[in-house]
């Protein structure tokens, strides 16, 4: 039949029948394996070997900052075995008086402002500061000379470690003999700090003199010679009243000491939780509090984030909804090309450029009457978060433009079938339709800002220090250190396994805990309120 | 964008009038002196491009009121396009534009540079394929046209709710749930909602792209029922690729293909006796 031989022509010639083929045919396999099956195993031991890898670095990450509460427990208590507690009480109200004496020194320039330079009417005040200032030298001495004690103590007992760790050594070395010749001198604790408890009586002495002398130096206060100043005054010498005060259960502390008292269990976690101070590989004592670090990480975080939403948010919506194809093609790759720059890149630039900028701009006469202009340090919060903000607006950028991009077209497009104009749409329907993804965003920009290390160390200012909230918004100009930069500048230089080494550790345990509180906060926002309902 | 829309319309605009009668098609002509009433919509000679594809190749028709218009044809032959323009919602599209000919509505050309085109998309509502209500409750669904012209009035929102999905024959569903979201309904519903929140607005002219073709028999013989209702109040225009639904609700049927206008006119008429044979081999389902 003509009609089916080509039909005929096209069949392979060697088809086998189906019952035949479905017996017999077998894919090929190597050891009893087929190629997809390797290929599954092939990933998923790659899988595994991630994970695992993840899991051995928290696990590394937790033992090595695991070490540093116990470390911390002896750190607290040579502090107060040794008597540098004591005599930090005392030092406390020295630092104290300093510092008023460092609010007239502000003073005296307001008056000399006003007074355009002229110094001869403020002869009577620099004769009652300085009779101000001298009250507190007694006390200086007194705490110079313990100082040295306390620190001849501390400096035995480190002694006494250094030899621990030899003979340690020596005996993981099976060298039993030379650990023998080894003798740790006990420290007598009581006998040592016996001079401190001796000094009580003096701190009375002095006690008592200082109080006199500090009222009389108060009285001796002329008037200032501007009477709009005179209420500043008037505040320094109630201000000098709440120092007396503090002075004077400075005594009942110092009796109150004693060396033997015990270290509470939980001191060492919230001496480094709350701990304000963060002062390392100092002669005195050190301390690892991760306020400062953490405070500082935050304001940069907050103000650069505050920065870069507006702008990101913003880019993303009119590149998504009001660009024409062919900004959107221009604007798009630009943006991100930003996050291809390297962070020390915007560091330079930041030191260079933007810092100088800022105090430039701070010193115009146009902003003088800005409160805290013209600012002190070029490098400084505002930089470094001027700098994030640059580096987050890709990262929020991208995720709000996605998530923008989500949102069904059905919906613009209705709305502005009703007669809605663009900017209702956008901000009725399309903003909180939105609006889960970019929050997350917000939140992933938030995460990366704050993991961002290179900047913030070069931008910040370095200064560990809780910046000094009373300044209002010139908290933004003040120079901090931030959590990422303590660990990259700090572990080069520390020896492993010590306290300080542990310490950072544990700032690196709580940053991996902010970022994974960040990036669950995420996650969960845009599980839950995956489309809002107005 | 719709700068330069409106502006090549407004060139073109005179040398087209003078060429209109002479381009109208004889049959056609006849076809406008058989209507009595005065159209609402007036199609002029209109080309439309996409970027270098023309689109819709002078497209002459007029829509009469109160009536229901459905417009038929294979995919692609432009007859969505052509409902899109009505209201405009083709500027969205960037490289849409009209390259010659008038849409007038009630005698205005809607492509003029003076005609606000937020005006005119409250006059002339729109119903899409794809139910699209607002994440947003039933209710605010349906007031969401008030709202946007800055009507926050609770007691005449609360009117027109009930007005608007009475009108829509879907109050007695769902007026215990008002405040529910309305992406929670079924899909006629839905769709009923998007009706309902047309007709808040109070237009002349609705637009309905192919309203039915997601929803099921049942959903679409209530949504078939609403659009026989409706047309004693409004002026409806149909999209639909369901040759029988035209039949059943429309008053009159153009036929496209290919981006031209191969026949207009009262319905039955072109199911039973249609004058071209492409639009009969249509309609008798030999291709399409």
């Amino acid at each position: 039949m003509p009609i089916e031989q080509p039909t005929a022509k096209k069949m392979p010639v060697n088809k086998m029948p189906i019952a035949e083929a479905l017996r017999t045919v077998q894919r090929p396999t190597f050891l009893g394996i087929t190629f997809d099956d390797a290929m599954h195993y092939f990933f998923r031991g790659n899988a595994t070997v991630s994970i695992l890898v993840l899991f051995l670095i928290v696990i590394f990450l937790f033992k090595e900052g695991g070490g540093f509460f116990s470390q911390n427990v002896q750190n607290l208590e040579i502090y107060r075995k040794a008597g540098l507690e004591y005599v930090d009480i005392v030092r406390t109200r020295v630092d104290n008086h300093r510092t008023l004496g460092r609010f007239l020194g502000e003073l005296r320039t307001k008056q000399l402002n006003l007074l355009h330079g002229d110094e001869s009417a403020l002869a009577g005040y620099d004769a009652a500061v300085e009779r101000f200032s001298v009250t507190i030298d007694e006390y200086q001495g007194f705490v110079s000379e313990y100082t040295e004690v306390a620190t001849g103590i501390k400096e035995k007992f480190k002694i006494g470690l250094d030899m621990e760790v030899a003979k340690q050594n020596f005996q993981r070395e099976g060298k039993f003999e030379e650990s023998g010749k080894i003798v740790i001198p006990e420290i007598d604790f009581a006998t040592e700090t016996q001079i401190f408890r001796d000094s009580v009586p003096q701190i009375k002495v002095i006690d008592e003199k200082f109080h006199t002398e500090v009222n009389a130096s108060l009285e001796s206060f002329p008037a200032m010679p501007s009477v709009e100043l005179q209420p500043q005054l008037e505040k320094f010498k109630e201000l000098v009243k709440l120092h007396q005060e503090d002075v004077r259960t400075m005594e009942k502390s110092l009796t109150e000491w004693n060396w033997q008292k015990p270290i509470p269990w939980y001191e060492t976690f919230t001496s480094f939780i709350f701990g304000r101070n963060w002062l390392t590989a100092s002669f005195w004592q050190d301390w690892y509090g991760i306020i400062p670090l953490f405070v500082g990480s935050l304001i940069i975080a907050i103000l650069s984030i505050a920065i870069a939403v507006p702008f990101a948010i913003g880019a993303a919506i009119y590149v998504n909804q009001v660009a024409t194809r062919h900004e959107q093609n221009l604007i798009k790759p630009y943006i991100e090309f930003v996050s291809a720059v390297p962070s020390v890149v915007w560091g330079f630039f930041g030191i260079a450029v933007v810092g100088q900028l800022i105090r430039t701009v701070s010193e115009l006469g146009v902003v003088s009457w800005v409160p805290f202009f013209p600012i002190a340090e070029r490098l400084n919060i505002a930089t470094a978060s001027c700098l994030l903000a640059i580096m987050a607006i890709p990262t929020i950028f991208s995720l709000a433009e996605d998530a923008i991009q989500n949102v069904p077209n059905a919906y613009t497009e209705s709305s502005l079938a009703l007669g809605a104009t663009k900017f209702q749409t956008i901000w009725i329907i399309m903003i909180p339709s939105a609006l889960s993804g970019i929050v997350s965003a917000i939140i992933l920009g938030l995460g990366r800002v704050i993991g961002e290390t290179m900047v913030v160390l070069l931008c910040s200012g370095g200064r560990i220090q809780i910046p000094d909230f009373s300044k209002g918004l010139g908290i933004f100009f003040q120079p901090v250190h931030t959590m990422t930069g303590i660990i990259a500048q700090e572990m080069g230089e520390v020896a492993n396994g010590a306290i300080h080494y542990r310490a950072l550790f544990m700032v690196g345990i709580v940053l991996f805990f902010i970022s994974l509180l960040l990036n669950y906060a995420a996650q969960q926002v845009v599980k839950r309120y995956k489309i809002s309902i107005g | 964008m719709s700068t330069t829309l409106e502006k090549s319309a407004n060139q073109k605009k005179k040398e087209e009038a003078m060429s209109i009668n002479s381009l109208i098609n004889p049959s056609m002509e006849s076809m406008m002196t058989e209507t009595k009433p005065k159209p609402i919509i007036e199609i002029d000679n209109v080309d439309f491009y996409y970027g270098a594809t023309k689109a819709l190749h002078g497209i002459t028709l007029n829509i009469e009121p109160k009536k229901v218009t459905a417009f038929i044809g294979p995919s692609g032959c432009g007859k969505s396009t052509l409902l899109r323009c009505i209201n405009r919602m083709n500027d969205l599209v960037d490289i849409a534009r009209v390259g010659a000919g008038q849409f007038r509505i009630s005698g205005v050309d809607i492509y003029h540079p003076s005609v606000d085109v937020i005006e005119l998309r409250k006059r002339v509502g729109m119903v899409f394929q794809k139910s699209n209500p607002f994440p947003k409750s039933i209710y605010e669904n349906i007031v969401y046209g008030l709202r946007i012209q800055g009507i926050n009035d609770k007691k005449r929102l609360d009117e027109v709710v009930e007005k608007s999905l009475r009108g829509a024959a879907l109050w007695d569903e769902v007026k215990d749930r008002l405040h529910d979201s309305a992406l929670g309904l079924s899909g006629g519903q839905m769709q009923r909602i998007c009706i309902a929140r047309a007709i808040a607005v109070d237009p002349e002219i609705i637009l309905m792209d192919e309203p039915c073709s997601a929803l099921d028999p049942i959903a679409t013989a209530k949504v078939e029922e609403l659009i026989h209702e409706l047309k004693t109040k409004f002026t409806i225009v149909i999209v639909t690729h369901n040759m029988q639904q035209a039949g059943r609700c429309s008053d009159t049927t153009a036929f496209f293909y290919l981006g031209k206008l191969i026949e207009i006119g009262n319905t039955e008429k072109i199911f039973t006796n249609p004058t071209q044979q492409q639009t009969e081999d249509y309609i008798t389902g030999r291709f399409g």
